[in-house]
């Protein structure tokens, strides 16, 4: 997942001015600091509650490391509603059994041993844990470890931060750890590389909590969509299957609607990718990684901020450049509902105004094109579109040039209650973790098991994972598979048209 | 061990470096938990010449970690540490008594140009944690044979005996670990069965019970041809270890006399007894020389209430080898072993030279063994009967494998996927060498067989195992 960075120097945000930005209405931080609200300048509501913009503050962020006095981006809000998905679980206690339960335990903690997050159970009643195991790692020789035991413990360092995940997931350390640095590049795509290692070098033992205030729910839904969403574990970003007309006609409106400094326009319905459309220089150096889209994702379903109207905010993008901020306009297009969003990442933190309009002029668009309409109308895959008997599920992944997509099936019965659908993921992933071994890889896996047969396969051209019923025999899964890979072919219009569009750049 | 494979492209050597051992030690946190008395915790360590600070360290870390794993399941910590350099295993025989090995993980070192130092990658995933974890529960169970339980240790001589003990057996079982040629054999265990008809079969059980019964020190037998078990009264756990000490240590150190020449000064005295050829491996090596004194091995084996201590005799001839085992608290004179030359001695000569017929003659009817065609391995966990035809020697020094080390390795994995789950299962996977590989697990038994068929496919290869199932059930 370590992608060479190819900033080019940095050439949208002067190095020494990273803020924090302050939301201008809604919340009441307890951090509240006079200085810095009225440093900021336009507080404008609009009477319907759908305009809430949150501007810049002018001050710096202190970067003598003491700490921001500004309150958290409108990304970290303090929650004022938890939605269900979200239950908090900081209040667990975490002497009881059912905390030592828990599948997957992640915790991020300082160099220092400062607590910094704990999915279950609040970071102070884990102080003593966490000291623990700070003192493993710094005993332990530098590097990776990993105890195993019923459960596997990963540590991983990566600058000042030592991340430690506890799972009895039965995964490997490499996909754990491949976990553990998700969630590293979630933390920094709220902070940026370069502003922890400047934080923590000035003060060894900085309490990061005070910068992440608010944002448990965002690593949270992190950690839930790792357990639960098979494009993770592909490296490669769920798009929703549009006819090759409309993914067109998207992209041509978005490519329209463009302003100097916009570098990224996406499009999202439903956590899944519709398109995206990128700044033609910007794609001679690099590319946005399918780790980078996660995370956008992420951010945007994690916070239901959003939904209502408009917001300015920054997002760092880790893989792409880790260490300064793109200024993210996000707004939904199709309120009350809030399923599909328009993402616009601009380089030029005063460039709201253009961008707003840029959204109102591809809103325009989509209406004379009745776009929302024809986007609600699509569907997730289903394996009976197929029209193979026993195969029960499949994710299919092309080495394509263009961009790392996947298609998969939705989970369907058997696997409809969560158990089973982690269950069925658990084996993809061992198999995966078995094909991708890199002392002896594989190509093709076929494990007949008491509640099902698997076949994973691996090719120069594609990557496929299928899921039949047990008592398949081996001629029928191997016919199963090639009337698939045939169906597959068929469907390539909808699956590979998602090209990364350019557009001109405009000085 | 160090291997060398020259690399054409670029000239220079790469250096191939396999596991080793770097570290092993015992101990128990309960002992010396004062501060300053740390030392106290460490019963054994391995190397010894290491600094005192820091076996004290490396054994604290050990706590820590188990400490620290308890914390999320009580009652199943830590198993193993994984670190870039090397693996340390953790494996707890009896409440509070730690056993702990460290292996060095093998590396490849790459030579640099203009003299700087060579850049050395690691290979951590060619160890496998169950092979490895195998081997330290060997060592337990090894040292467990000669010197019952730590337990048992302390009662009889507090933690001095315990540590002497714990010095004298692992000192010269170290030596023994052939960290490289460890697989998947290792994690069953097993042992390898003769094949025999039922009137030999008889024949021998009938010889056993004689000597039982003329006998009536003996408690238990056990009856080896070959290095392949026939009969044994032991527990299967106990046959297990003790199997593996006869072919590992015992037999191949005495095979070499026999198989020198008559006029060789290796052979042994025949003694002026042409009667038979029957001798003691363990015991008196001369009965003729009445001075000369003896000893047999002693070992513990578990009974229903614990344990109990036994003479080891191991008398052989010819190629077959019988072990009788006489309570400990008996003293064994030299008219025993007399009188058991003289009564064994004969019997076991003919009846070696019996099997050995019946075995010749049943290879010509059935033909040629078709079995061997097939590169698989067998085990099955309820009589713990492995058969591999893949492994051409195994003894605790060579492992010669006619397959490529890396689809060892593959068939670790499988076992490992195997242990998961406890139903039956099957896992079929082409590997980058266009090797198919098949493991199968049902009903308690578990086979491993390799295919050199590039072009086959699924079906195909489906087929073959049949074919070998088909013949395994035919000749069994």
């Amino acid at each position: 997942m370590e992608r060479d960075m190819r900033g080019r120097g940095n050439p949208w945000t002067p190095s020494g001015l990273i803020g924090q930005f302050s939301l201008s209405n809604n919340v009441s931080s307890p951090t509240l600091d006079k200085e810095t609200e009225d440093a900021a300048t336009d507080n404008d509501r609009s009477d319907s509650g759908e305009f809430v913009v949150t501007m810049l503050a002018k001050a710096k962020l202190e970067e003598q490391g003491i700490g921001v006095k500004g309150r958290s981006s409108p990304l970290l809000e303090v929650g004022t509603q938890e939605t269900p998905a979200f239950i908090s679980h900081r209040d667990e206690d975490v002497t009881a059994e059912s905390w030592r339960q828990h599948r997957k335990h992640v915790f991020v903690l300082s160099e220092a041993g400062k607590p910094i997050y704990s999915r279950y159970g609040s970071e102070e009643a884990l102080s003593s844990t966490m000291g623990v195991m700070m003192a493993l790692v710094s005993f332990v020789q530098s590097g990776d470890n990993i105890i195993r035991s019923e459960h596997i413990v990963v540590f991983l360092q990566k600058g000042p931060l030592v991340l430690v995940c506890v799972s009895s997931s039965r995964q490997t350390e490499q996909q754990l750890r491949g976990e553990l640095l998700y969630v590293y590049y979630q933390i920094i795509s709220m902070l940026t590389q370069a502003s922890i290692s400047r934080i923590f070098e000035h003060k060894k033992n900085y309490d990061l909590r005070r910068l992440l205030a608010g944002s448990e729910k965002i690593l949270d839904g992190l950690l839930n969509l790792l357990d639960s969403d098979p494009s993770f574990l592909l490296a490669a970003v769920h798009c929703l299957p549009l006819a090759c007309s409309l993914r067109d006609s998207l992209s041509q409106i978005l490519q329209k609607a463009i302003t100097p400094n916009l570098v990224f326009s996406i499009l999202i319905a439903r956590n899944q990718l519709l398109t995206i459309v990128q700044e033609k220089t910007v794609i001679e150096d690099a590319r946005l990684e399918p780790a980078d889209v996660h995370l956008l994702l992420n951010l945007i379903g994690a916070s239901s901020a959003f939904q209502a109207g408009e917001i300015w905010t920054p997002i760092c993008l880790p893989l792409f450049n880790p260490d300064c901020y793109f200024y993210a306009y996000i707004s939904y297009l199709d309120p009350p509902e809030c399923t599909v969003c328009l993402l616009l990442l601009s380089t030029d933190k005063e460039a709201f105004y253009a961008v707003a309009e840029c959204k109102r002029k591809i809103e325009e668009a989509m209406m004379a094109q009745n776009s929302l309409s024809l986007i609600a109308k699509v569907q997730s895959y289903s394996v009976s579109q197929v029209g193979v008997s026993d195969l029960r599920h499949f994710m299919y992944k092309p080495f394509d040039v263009t961009g790392c997509f996947i298609t998969y099936s939705k989970m369907e019965a058997p696997y409809s209650s969560e158990e089973e659908k982690m269950r069925l993921l658990d084996l993809y992933r061992y198999m995966h973790n078995r094909i991708h071994s890199t002392s002896r890889p594989l190509k093709l896996i076929y494990h007949v098991a008491e509640r099902e047969t698997l076949l994973a396969w691996v090719t120069s051209k594609f990557e496929l994972y299928t899921c039949f019923s047990p008592l398949v025999t081996k001629a029928c899964a191997i016919t199963a598979i090639t009337k698939l890979l045939r169906w597959i072919k068929k469907e390539e219009d909808r699956m590979n048209s998602l090209k990364l569009v350019l557009f001109p750049y405009l000085s | 061990m160090l291997m060398i494979s020259p690399r054409m492209a670029s000239g220079m050597q790469e250096k191939q470096y396999t596991p080793s051992l770097l570290n092993f030690f015992v101990y128990n946190p309960t002992f010396g938990q004062k501060e300053g008395e740390e030392e106290k915790k460490i019963l054994f360590y391995h190397p010894s010449d290491v600094e005192k600070n820091e076996k004290i360290r490396n054994v604290g870390l050990c706590e820590a970690i188990v400490q620290f794993t308890r914390t999320f399941c009580p009652t199943k910590p830590a198993k193993s540490l994984h670190t870039q350099k090397n693996r340390q295993f953790f494996f707890e025989p009896e409440d509070n008594f730690w056993i702990v090995m460290v292996v060095r993980n093998p590396m490849i070192e790459k030579p640099n140009k203009d003299g700087k130092p060579p850049t050395v990658e690691y290979q951590e995933e060619e160890i496998i944690d169950t092979v490895y974890g195998a081997v330290v529960k060997q060592c337990y169970s090894m040292y467990k044979l000669f010197n019952g339980t730590f337990g048992r240790q302390m009662e009889a001589g507090g933690v001095e005996l315990l540590i002497q003990k714990l010095e004298k057996f692992f000192y010269r079982y170290l030596q023994t670990l052939h960290l490289q040629s460890c697989d998947l054999l290792d994690v069953f265990g097993g042992i390898s069965f003769f094949p025999l008809d039922k009137m030999t079969y008889l024949k021998i059980q009938s010889f056993v019970n004689r000597v039982e019964e003329s006998l009536s020190l003996i408690k238990y037998t056990a009856f080896l041809y070959n290095d392949q078990l026939i009969w044994s009264g032991l527990e299967q756990d106990d046959m297990r270890i003790l199997y593996k000490y006869l072919t590992t240590s015992l037999f191949p150190r005495h095979s070499e006399p026999e198989l020198a020449g008559r006029d060789s000064p290796l052979r042994p005295e025949v003694a002026g007894n042409l009667l038979h050829y029957g001798r003691f491996l363990t015991g008196p090596t001369n009965l003729k020389d009445p001075e000369a004194k003896f000893r047999f091995p002693k070992i513990f084996v578990s009974t229903e209430d614990g344990y109990e201590e036994l003479h080891l005799i191991v008398y052989k001839a010819m190629s077959a080898a019988a072990c009788f085992m006489i309570s400990a608290s008996v003293e064994l004179t030299r008219d025993f072993c007399e009188q058991l030359d003289g009564l064994v001695g004969p019997q076991l000569t003919l009846l070696a030279s019996d099997i050995c017929e019946q075995f010749t003659v049943n290879r010509r009817i059935s033909g040629p063994e078709k079995e061997p065609q097939f590169k698989f391995i067998y085990f099955n966990h309820m009589n713990l009967a492995e058969k591999s035809t893949i492994h051409m020697r195994k003894t605790a020094s060579v492992c010669l494998t006619s397959v490529h080390p890396d689809l060892m390795k593959i068939l670790g994995d499988i076992n490992c996927d195997f242990a998961r789950v406890d139903e039956d299962e099957e896992i079929i996977v082409k590997a980058m060498t266009d090797y198919w590989v098949v493991g199968k697990k049902s009903d308690q038994r578990e086979l491993y067989v390799i295919l050199n068929q590039k072009n086959a496919n699924l079906i195909e290869v489906n087929e073959e195992v049949k074919r070998l199932c088909g013949i395994m059930t035919a000749s069994a």
